[in-house]
């Protein structure tokens, strides 16, 4: 089997955690992460930080920034 | 309604379908829900882009205005929002692009190249049982914010609006690599940013065992014993 370094896992942690990459590219990182202390924190750690964006459903509208969308759409639907 | 579950599933778009056509049969009002329904999400790319609340609202009322009077090009082959998300983008990049302090690209992509993980602490379990949603919510927007701007822009359509690296690097204009290389560095940035809030503090002891760990030396390894005692 292939085996990886820190640099190879790092550079294919995305593409990892995006199901992409050959099974074989999946199974070695898998196995350098399952000895790789660093890169398992990295690893485990990243996905975290993707689940917690998720949930935090970043940005609103600020009520002040969608009223006055909603005044120059006003004017804009009510032109001839 | 069909109760079947890929109809469910396709609620949302045939809404937006609906909606579109009520306009464009002249029913005008019928656009003020499709700009409720979006709202959001146009103003999250816009900001992504842009990176201040003033460029990001100048450029959402710019990209309705223009989804309004443009409408009849809507093509119902394709998501009425990846089509609302695109005119969103390029507002915001042209009027980034117009801007005097705006950084070439490239500049700010070799900025960043190599950039490496610094902190390797585990994170706690139950973030939600520490702080408050709002808390978070807080956290989680300022890390957003502190990402430089190309990075910024991928991580939001990627990872917060979900679009596919496909459409996103479509959108943004650049490769499929470049779209995921810089993905992958905004990742481990926002890693890096939310870290202090939300990883384990290390004791004494697992900090000197992982320093011996991580070095290997004969002196950490002395440190290890030592520790261990």
């Amino acid at each position: 089997m292939k085996t990886m370094d820190c640099k190879d896992v790092l550079a294919n942690l995305s593409s990892y955690t995006d199901g992409e990459g050959s099974d074989e590219l999946r199974q070695a990182l898998e196995e350098h992460i399952s000895r790789c202390r660093r890169c398992r924190v990295v690893f485990d750690t990243t996905g975290t930080m993707l689940k917690i964006v998720t949930d935090a459903e970043p940005f609103d509208v600020p009520l002040s920034v969608s009223a006055r969308l909603y005044a120059r759409l006003e004017k804009v639907l009510s032109e001839g | 309604m069909q109760k079947d579950e890929r109809a469910n599933h396709d609620v949302p778009d045939k809404d937006d379908f609906l909606l579109v056509e009520s306009v464009l049969a002249g029913e005008r009002r019928a656009f003020e829900p499709l700009v409720r329904r979006h709202e959001r999400r146009v103003f999250r790319v816009t900001l992504a882009i842009l990176g201040n609340v003033e460029d990001a609202e100048e450029a959402m009322q710019d990209t309705f205005v223009k989804a309004f009077r443009h409408l009849d090009q809507f093509r119902k082959e394709s998501r009425f929002t990846t089509w609302l998300t695109r005119i969103a983008i390029n507002e915001a990049i042209q009027k980034r692009n117009t801007r005097k302090n705006f950084v070439p690209l490239e500049q700010a992509e070799n900025a960043e190249k190599n950039f490496t993980p610094r902190r390797y602490e585990p994170w706690k379990s139950n973030p939600e049982q520490l702080y408050g949603k709002q808390e978070i919510h807080r956290f989680v927007e300022e890390a957003i914010q502190s990402l430089p701007e190309i990075y910024r822009e991928a991580f939001v359509l990627r990872d917060v609006e979900e679009l596919s690296a496909e459409e996103a690097a479509a959108a943004l204009e650049i490769s499929v690599p470049a779209l995921k290389s810089r993905l992958l560095r905004a990742r481990l940035m926002m890693r890096e940013a939310l870290a202090e809030k939300f990883e384990e503090p290390p004791t004494l002891k697992t900090k000197i065992v992982h320093t011996a760990l991580d070095a290997g030396t004969a002196v950490a390894m002395r440190l290890m014993r030592a520790a261990g005692r």
